[in-house]
Parts: C-alpha cells; sequence; structure tokens
C-alpha cells in the first residue's frame, strides 16, 4: 500500500447540518490515520489547503441539494471524480428538509417561512444528490457512523465496493439485548429502517426515527398494521416515516396503495 | 448423580464465594425483560426470570466478535486467545437442552474452534422453573434435564436440592461444602415427587407437535402460509432470540494506516432478504413467506431428520419477543387448523 500512489479524496457539503464531515473530524483518533492514508485534496472543514482543478479518485458528498447553484457545483464534482459517494442521509434521501416536499407547490412553501426577498441563492426544493448526477455509493445516517464510515473507507481505498449492513436495526437492537418497542405498542421504524447505529435510539428506550433511511426489505403494511390495530392514525405514522426517508418515501407509499 | 441441599438463605453468599473459579453471572431485570449479566451486586438477581432475552448462546458465540487479526507483512493473530471463566447461574432445563443442541453441531458436527473456547470456560448452574403462559417446554420434552449442567438446583420452597453433574460442579460444591446437607431423608424424596408432579401440571401452553414434520410437508404450497409471509416484518428478531439459532456472517474490517485488519462474526438471519442471495444474483428465498416457511421447517421439520429431535425447545421467547406474534406456537396452531387468538 505504501509504495502504492495515494488515492485522491475529497469531502465535500452541501445543505445539512455538517454533521457528517464533522463525524469523521471528531474521531480524532483516527483523523490522521485518514489523512496519512490517502491524499486529501478538498476538505473545507479541516484544511484551508485545497486544490479544486485536480481529478479525484473519490469524493464524498453529504449535504442536500437545494439552491439551482449548487447543481452545477456538484456536476462538476461528479465530472472530476471516478467514483462519487453520497454521505449521510441529506445526500442519499433528501434529509429533513424534504419532509414536506409534499405538501403542494415549494415557492408557496418557502415564501410562507422567507417573506422577505431571499438574494442569497436561488432555492429549490431539497433533493438528494441522486435526482441530479449518478451516486456510485451511498453511506447513510443522521449522522453517518464513524465506524460504518472506517469499514467502507478502508474498503474503497483497496478498489471494493461499499458495504452497508443489509439488515434492519432490529438485528443490532438485539444484540444490545433490547425488549422490542413494537411489542408495547410505540411507533418504533426499527424494522423499516436499515442498521449501521448499533441502534443507538431504542438502546436508550427511545423508538428509532428512522435516520439512517430505508431497509431494502421493509414491510410497511405490516408494520402499519399492528401499530394501527393500536389505535396509532395512519397519519401520525406517514409523517414518521417522512421525516428522515426523504425521496423514497413516495416509492415505500405507492407500494402500499398497489396492495390496497 | 449425587444431590446434596442448600437452605435458601445461603444461596447468595454461596454463589459469591463462586467468584474464586471465575465471573459469576445471572439473570437480572432490566425493565420489563431480564438479561444474562456479570453479577456484583447479588441483590439483583431474578431468581424468577424465565427467559433471558438473548439466551446461552450469546456466552458461546456472541452477537459480534473478532476471530483474528492480520497485518500488510502477511500475518496473522488469533484474537480469541483466553476466556474468563464464567458460572452461569439460573439457567433452566429448556435452555440446557438448547445447549446441547448446539453441542451436537459446534463440539461435534463442525468443531469450532471459538465455540469450544468459549464452552471450556462456561460452567453451569440449572435452576428448576415454573413455566408461565409462554413456557410449552412439556410439550417438547425439554422441561427436564439430566446432562449438560454441573450443577442442578431444584427449588423445594425452603431450600434447593443440588446435584452435582460435572466434576467440575462437584469442585464447585466442595468449595463451600460447609453450606450443604448431605443427608438426604425421605421426606425430601416425596417431596422432590411431589414438586415433580405439581411442576408438570402447571403447563398452561400444551402443543402437540407430534405431527409437525408431516404436517410441515403436507402444508407447504398451501395458501394458509401467505397470510403468515404477509405479517412478517422480516427484522430477524426470532433468529437473534432463538436458543438454537447459530448462523452468522463474516466481515473483513481492513486497517487504515498501521492498525491490523481484523475479521469479524456476527449473527446473521435466514429472515434477511439477502441470506439466500448467491452470486449472479439468485436468490433462493426472495419471497418472504419463503423464508418463514424456511425457519420453521428447519425448526419443527428438517431438524428432526438431522438429528432425531426438533430445534425448538418450547422456552416461549418468540412467543414473547416476535411483534408480530409469529412464533411456534401460533404457526403449529394455524397449520392444524385450531383456532388462533390474535
Amino acid at each position: 500500500m505504501d509504495k502504492e500512489k495515494k488515492l485522491k479524496i475529497g469531502f465535500y457539503e452541501f445543505s445539512g447540518c455538517a454533521g457528517d464531515l464533522l463525524t469523521i473530524i471528531h474521531n480524532e483518533d483516527y483523523l490522521l490515520k485518514v489523512w496519512n492514508s490517502a491524499e486529501i485534496i478538498s476538505f473545507r472543514l479541516a484544511t484551508s489547503k485545497r486544490d479544486e482543478k485536480a481529478n479525484l479518485d473519490i469524493a464524498f458528498v453529504e449535504g442536500s441539494i437545494t439552491a439551482e447553484e449548487q447543481i452545477e457545483e456538484l456536476r462538476k464534482i461528479r465530472e472530476k471524480s471516478r467514483i462519487l459517494i453520497a454521505l449521510g442521509t441529506c445526500a442519499s434521501f433528501g434529509g429533513l428538509q424534504s419532509m414536506y416536499s409534499h405538501l403542494g407547490d415549494f415557492s408557496s412553501r418557502f415564501n410562507s417561512i422567507y417573506p422577505h426577498k431571499f438574494t442569497i441563492l436561488k432555492p429549490i426544493e431539497s433533493k438528494p444528490l441522486e435526482s441530479y448526477v449518478k451516486v456510485d455509493y451511498f453511506i447513510p445516517g443522521c449522522p453517518i457512523d464513524f465506524k460504518l464510515f472506517l469499514f467502507n473507507f478502508t474498503r474503497l481505498l483497496r478498489n471494493l465496493p461499499v458495504e452497508l449492513p443489509s439488515y434492519p436495526v432490529c438485528i443490532e437492537c438485539k444484540w444490545q439485548e433490547n425488549n422490542c418497542l413494537l411489542l408495547k405498542k410505540i411507533p418504533c421504524l426499527g424494522p423499516l429502517t436499515r442498521a449501521g447505529c448499533q441502534a443507538r435510539c431504542p438502546t436508550h428506550n427511545l423508538p428509532c426515527v428512522g435516520c439512517f433511511g430505508p431497509y431494502e426489505d421493509l414491510n410497511l403494511p405490516s408494520w402499519l398494521k399492528t401499530l394501527q390495530e393500536n389505535n396509532i392514525p395512519f397519519k401520525e405514522l406517514e409523517k414518521k416515516i417522512r421525516m428522515f426517508f426523504g425521496v423514497k418515501v413516495k416509492e415505500i407509499l405507492s407500494k402500499l396503495k398497489n396492495k390496497k | 448423580m449425587k444431590a446434596y441441599k442448600l437452605k435458601k438463605e445461603y444461596l447468595k453468599e454461596y454463589l459469591k464465594s463462586l467468584e474464586d473459579f471465575g465471573e459469576v453471572w445471572g439473570p437480572i431485570k432490566k425493565g420489563e425483560i431480564d438479561v444474562y449479566e456479570k453479577i456484583t451486586d447479588y441483590s439483583l438477581l431474578n431468581l424468577n426470570a424465565l427467559r433471558p432475552i438473548l439466551p446461552l448462546k450469546k456466552f458461546l458465540i456472541p452477537p459480534k466478535f473478532n476471530t483474528f487479526f492480520y497485518t500488510k507483512d502477511g500475518k496473522y493473530e488469533n484474537a480469541l486467545k483466553e476466556v474468563k471463566r464464567k458460572i452461569v447461574f439460573g439457567v433452566h432445563p429448556c435452555e440446557i437442552h438448547a445447549l446441547l443442541t448446539l453441542d451436537r453441531l459446534y463440539k461435534e458436527r463442525y468443531p469450532d474452534y471459538y465455540y469450544l473456547t468459549h464452552r471450556k470456560s462456561t460452567w453451569i448452574i440449572a435452576l428448576s422453573c415454573v413455566p408461565d403462559d409462554k413456557c410449552f417446554a412439556r410439550s417438547l420434552n425439554t422441561h427436564f434435564v439430566e446432562e449438560g449442567f454441573d450443577l442442578g438446583f431444584t427449588d423445594l420452597e425452603d431450600y434447593y436440592l443440588v446435584w452435582v453433574g460435572s466434576s467440575e460442579g462437584d469442585d464447585l460444591l466442595r468449595h463451600r461444602l460447609d453450606l450443604f446437607d448431605e443427608k438426604i431423608t425421605s421426606k425430601d424424596l416425596n417431596r422432590y415427587i411431589e414438586w415433580r408432579k405439581w411442576r408438570d401440571n402447571q403447563y398452561q401452553l400444551n402443543l402437540d407437535l407430534t405431527a409437525m414434520p408431516d404436517i410441515m410437508e403436507l402444508s407447504y404450497d398451501l395458501e394458509i402460509w401467505n397470510e403468515i409471509g404477509e405479517r412478517c416484518l422480516s427484522c430477524g428478531t426470532c433468529s437473534m432470540i432463538c436458543p438454537t439459532c447459530t448462523c452468522f456472517n463474516i466481515a473483513d474490517h481492513l486497517g487504515i494506516d498501521d492498525e491490523p485488519g481484523r475479521r469479524e462474526r456476527f449473527w446473521d438471519s435466514c429472515m434477511l432478504k439477502i441470506f439466500a442471495l448467491v452470486a449472479g444474483g439468485h436468490n433462493f428465498r426472495e419471497k418472504r413467506v419463503d423464508r418463514v416457511k424456511l425457519w420453521y421447517t428447519h425448526k419443527l421439520k428438517a431438524f428432526i431428520t438431522e438429528f432425531g429431535k426438533p430445534a425448538c425447545v418450547g422456552c416461549g421467547r418468540c412467543i414473547a419477543n416476535c411483534p408480530v406474534n409469529i412464533n411456534v406456537a401460533e404457526i403449529t396452531k394455524i397449520l392444524k387448523g385450531e383456532e388462533v387468538k390474535k
């Protein structure tokens, strides 16, 4: 590895809380190791030294796209990168900021919150990176889990594909020896959500809110049924799914309608 | 098997003294459930615990552990060299039956280094139990146990009858022989016989599983399975908490910078879609219902063909933990066309 050329890597951010890149920075024990193992071309949160012209092996991009100017910027990153990775739930699915995207026209919603003229950027509906460019891999999480990031970072350095847990939060929840919150009819999104967080919330007796995005084999009808049978209205459950599942909600709910 | 008596008031003192041999573990309350934990405060020991959420397998093949480390220069280092001895108190007969099943798999059929290493260091003190409405061990004849423990405690109200099940158990008992009474009277014998009769009749859940292999076969393509398949959340909880489920997956965590890489082994579940996905993209059990069928076929039919008995021990964990009420009792009732309470 040492003799090989180090991969050129860039970290970029769009709309979000920067929590994913901060997760990398806050793991001080590993920060230097991350730095030593690749050639970091751009990482605005960590260094002012950057080269915006260089081609990249891997671009890690966090945040969703919420302004027209960002589309261009994202396309530029895509063009110069061999591999582009959506880092975190905003970049992967649209994030919290796309929670209400089903509620009619964007500009009227925007103007109700920002009634004064907004001139910094041209705002648009929040969408994940995939809506504009080809995304090679997703590493979801709000924020990402550092261990899961590191697992995949080291894989990428050796040209191996990203691998995510292909199971729901419930698996990790049982490893932590928690009593299932659904048994108490608490609307926990565990069975609908991809694992990777070590079941952090249920371990603290709080229901999963789905921040890692949907688990690919989720069974929404059965989840809804078991909670609706206990008088939790559909609207309330739908709202919970909308919080983090972003653009995936449409797809998930359309399957539900087909069923009915 | 020699038997002794231990007055109940000596129990905690006795268990504490076993710390001379290693860590003492037992069921402790965690909210509404019980978990096996290392005991530091003996007043927390829950003697009425029926089914700690994760069974004994968590000691023998932990949910997630490193198997070995490796470095860039091609060197390997075993990650499991020594395990601290654990004395697990409060293990019920059904769980010991599950342990004997795991032994057949990982000690006899496919000797597994990690299992063997943990197994050697895990000593078992069995404890008799009184079933609740989820226990159905009697239906599987796993409600009593004659082997698979080092010491066995039978609760006879004011004292325990203590059976010595192995030479290690004998060492444990002799460590504080002063607390035990060697003299067994005919009164004790009668009490024991009476207790067995009484306890046998405490099972509220009785399932007739005798024809299940045939019924599984005959029902395999029937419509009744579909409703069960639609209900299953594919959350994998059943496999995690079942004392005889032992499937696992492995992942290589590559090292970063100067750190060694490590190979991790973690519990897997046939209830997950990816489980039967093979190279080329074919999935043998793409549909949820096929996965549920496989789980129950394996527990109640295939295992009998292979090992002469079902892989279910009647512990009731699936009944207590499945969020959508799919469990051995429910499946048996549905397949046999009996009334199902929902």
